[in-house]
C-alpha cells in the first residue's frame, strides 16, 4: 500500500495505520514537537487511523480551522 | 371483495407510513462516537498539553444532550482493541459499559474480529443494542439494518465494515466470512428500507475516503456516520445531498447532529464535536461504576501467575549484547510465524525478569510497547544490511542493537568504517546473499523504526498481501497479525510452556 507523507511516498502493509507512515517518514518525533497530522481535506486525524491506498496525510502545526 | 383487499391494503400501509411523515416536524438529535478502543480514562495526547477523553465523562454530557430531544447514540466501530482495560477481558468491560451507556446501534470495526469469531458472537449476544454489519456474510448473528424511531420519524440505520478486516486481523480470525463491497452491500439494502423510513443513515466503519465515495455513488443516503480512519470531523460535510460525520478516537469527542426532518426529509441539519474533557461532577456516575468495576479487575489479571522462569530474565543488557530474554522474545516470534529467522530491536524490551513465577505484569513490563508480528522475506543480502545497521549504535548502546533467533553472527565494534559484520550464519550454514529468508520482526521495524531500511525495502518491492481461504499470501509478506500485541503472544507461550530456562548461546558474538 503506497501513501503520501507530506507529498512524500511511503509503502506500508495493508492493515497498517497513520504512527507507521509517519515512522516510515521519519516524521513521528515530530508529533512530540506540537505537530498534528490532518488528510488532504484538512481533518485532523489520529495516530491509529487507518490509511488506505492512494491517501495522503499532512504533518503541519495545528490548524485553526 | 378479495381483489378490492389486494388493492386497499398497500394503499392503507402507504397512507398510515406517510401520514406520520407528511404534514410532521420533528427535531431529533444522533450523537455519535467511533474508534473508542476501550480507552476509558482521560489521557494527555502525543504533543498536547491537556487531559482529553474519558468516558464517564463523555457519558455524562451524552445523557445532558439527551434530555434537549429524542435521541440516538450511535458507534461507528472499533469499540475494542488497545487499552488493557478492553483487551484484558477481550471487550467483555466494552459491552458492559456500552448497555449502561444505552447504545441505540453499533457498527461492527476490524478490531471486533481481534479475539476471534466464537468471542464476538458472545460479545454480540451479551449486546442490548443491536450490532450491524450488512457487508459481512457468514456471521449469523450481525443484523444489516434497524429501523429506529423517534418522535413519529422512522430512522433505517444501515451498518458496513471496511472489505479489508481480512488485512488487518489474523487470517484465523475470519475464517469463513466474506466481507463484500460496502457500496454494494448500501445499495442492496437501501432498496429494502426506502419505503419504510423516513430518513437513511449509514453507520459505517470505512474511512472518510471511503464515506466521501461512498456518498457520491450511492444517492439517497441522509447522513454517514464514520469511523475507522480516526478523522475528527469537527462540522459535518456534505457531499451531495449525504452529510459524512465522524467524531476522532478513544472517546476524545463525541459527536452531535441535531436534524430538523419534514415531510420524509431532512430540512435542517447541524453538526459538531464536543470535545470531551474531565470536570469534575460533570461524569456519569453509572458509567463510572463500570469504568472502576473493570479497573480494579486489570489489577487482579496483570497480576495472573502464567509460568516459571527457571533463570533471571536479561532485559538490561538487550542494546549491547546477545542475551536470554532476547533470545527467548525472538524464539517465540520465529516459532509462531515459521520463519527462517526473527530479529527484534533491543529497544523494544524494557527490563529485566527475576527468576521465580512470571506474572503478566512482568511482560508487559518487558514489552510494553503496542507493537505486533510481521513476518517478511528478505535476501541474505538485506539480512546483512539489517543486522549491520543493528550493531552500528552498539557503543552509544543504540535501541537498533538486535536480538536474534534462528542465525548467529560475529561483529566487530573496532570497525570504523565499512561493515562491521563479519559471519553470518543461518540454521547452521553461511548466508546465501541471494537467497530469500522469512524474517519475523514486530511492526516498528517493519516500517523502518530505529532506522531500518531493509523492510521497508522488501515491502516496496513486493506489492501487498492479500487473504485468501484463511491464508495470506503475498510476494514477500507472509506474517502480519496487528490483532494481538506481542507481549500477549509471549504471556500465551509462557503459559502453554509453564517453564522457561532460555540461555546465551553464542548467536552474538563480538570480535575484538
Amino acid at each position: 500500500m503506497k501513501v503520501y507523507v507530506n507529498q512524500e511516498s511511503v509503502d506500508l502493509l495493508r492493515g497498517m495505520i497513520v504512527k507507521h507512515a509517519l515512522m516510515s517518514a521519519g516524521l513521528l518525533k515530530e508529533i512530540e514537537a506540537s505537530k498534528k497530522v490532518y488528510d488532504e481535506w484538512e481533518n485532523e486525524v489520529g495516530l491509529d487511523g487507518a490509511l488506505s491506498e492512494g491517501m495522503k496525510i499532512y504533518l503541519k502545526a495545528t490548524l485553526k480551522k | 371483495m378479495k381483489r378490492w383487499r389486494v388493492v386497499l391494503w398497500p394503499v392503507l400501509i402507504f397512507f398510515l407510513f406517510t401520514t406520520t411523515a407528511y404534514g410532521q416536524q420533528a427535531e431529533i438529535k444522533i450523537l455519535h462516537v467511533n474508534d473508542f478502543h476501550g480507552f476509558v480514562e482521560p489521557y494527555q495526547p502525543l504533543g498536547s498539553e491537556e487531559l482529553l477523553g474519558g468516558i464517564a465523562y463523555l457519558a455524562g454530557r451524552a445523557n445532558e444532550l439527551r434530555k434537549e430531544k429524542p435521541s440516538l447514540l450511535l458507534s461507528a466501530g472499533d469499540m475494542i482493541q488497545g487499552d488493557n482495560w478492553a483487551n484484558l477481558f477481550q471487550a467483555e468491560s466494552v459491552i458492559e459499559l456500552m448497555n449502561q451507556m444505552r447504545f441505540d446501534a453499533m457498527v461492527l470495526g476490524n478490531h471486533e474480529f481481534d479475539f476471534g469469531q466464537e468471542i464476538l458472537k458472545k460479545r454480540i449476544s451479551e449486546a442490548g443494542f443491536p450490532i450491524l454489519g450488512a457487508n459481512v456474510e457468514g456471521l449469523g448473528s450481525l443484523r444489516p439494518y434497524i429501523i429506529k424511531e423517534l418522535k413519529g420519524i422512522k430512522l433505517a440505520i444501515i451498518g458496513v465494515v471496511t472489505e479489508d478486516v481480512p488485512a488487518s486481523t489474523h487470517p484465523r480470525n475470519v475464517a469463513g466470512l466474506k466481507f463484500l463491497s460496502p457500496i454494494e452491500a448500501v445499495r442492496k439494502y437501501m432498496g429494502e428500507v426506502k419505503n419504510k423510513a423516513h430518513a437513511i443513515i449509514v453507520l459505517s466503519h470505512i474511512g472518510y475516503p471511503a464515506d466521501r465515495v461512498l456518498a457520491e455513488k450511492v444517492n439517497g443516503i441522509d447522513v454517514i456516520v464514520g469511523g475507522h480512519s480516526h478523522a475528527k470531523i469537527t462540522k459535518p460535510v456534505m457531499i451531495g445531498k449525504t452529510l459524512i460525520a465522524q467524531a476522532w478516537e478513544h472517546g476524545k469527542a463525541l459527536g452531535v447532529l441535531d436534524l430538523t426532518v419534514k415531510d420524509a426529509k431532512i430540512i435542517k441539519s447541524e453538526g459538531h464535536l464536543e470535545e470531551i474533557k474531565p470536570e469534575k461532577g460533570k461524569e456519569d456516575k453509572a458509567a463510572l461504576v463500570v469504568v472502576n468495576k473493570y479497573k480494579e479487575k486489570v489489577g487482579a489479571v496483570l497480576n495472573v501467575r502464567i509460568g516459571e522462569a527457571e533463570v533471571d530474565l536479561d532485559g538490561e543488557n538487550v542494546r549491547s549484547r546477545e542475551t536470554n530474554l532476547g533470545n527467548f522474545i525472538a524464539d517465540v516470534m520465529r516459532n509462531l510465524t515459521g520463519a527462517d529467522v526473527a530479529m527484534i530491536n533491543g529497544g523494544g524490551i524494557r527490563v529485566s525478569i527475576r527468576e521465580g513465577e512470571v506474572k503478566v505484569k512482568d511482560i508487559y513490563s518487558a514489552l510494553p510497547f503496542d507493537n505486533y508480528i510481521v513476518a517478511i522475506k528478505l535476501t541474505g543480502k538485506q539480512i546483512r544490511e539489517a543486522l549491520d545497521h543493528g550493531v552500528s549504535g552498539v557503543e552509544n548502546e543504540g535501541g537498533r542493537f538486535p536480538q536474534v533467533s534462528g542465525l548467529t553472527f560475529k561483529y566487530s565494534p573496532s570497525e570504523k568504517r565499512g561493515p562491521r559484520i563479519k559471519e553470518i550464519s543461518i540454521a547452521g550454514k553461511p548466508i546465501d546473499c541471494d537467497r530469500e529468508y522469512i524474517v519475523a520482526t514486530n511492526d516498528f521495524m517493519a516500517v523502518g523504526g530505529d532506522g531500518y531500511k531493509a523492510f521497508g525495502e522488501a515491502i516496496k518491492s513486493s506489492g501487498d498481501f492479500s487473504v485468501i481461504g484463511g491464508m495470506m499470501k503475498g510476494e514477500k509478506v507472509v506474517y502480519s497479525d496487528s490483532s494481538r500485541w506481542l507481549r500477549d503472544v509471549v504471556v500465551e507461550y509462557i503459559r502453554e510452556k509453564k517453564k522457561i530456562a532460555p540461555k546465551v548461546e553464542g548467536r552474538i558474538i563480538e570480535i575484538r
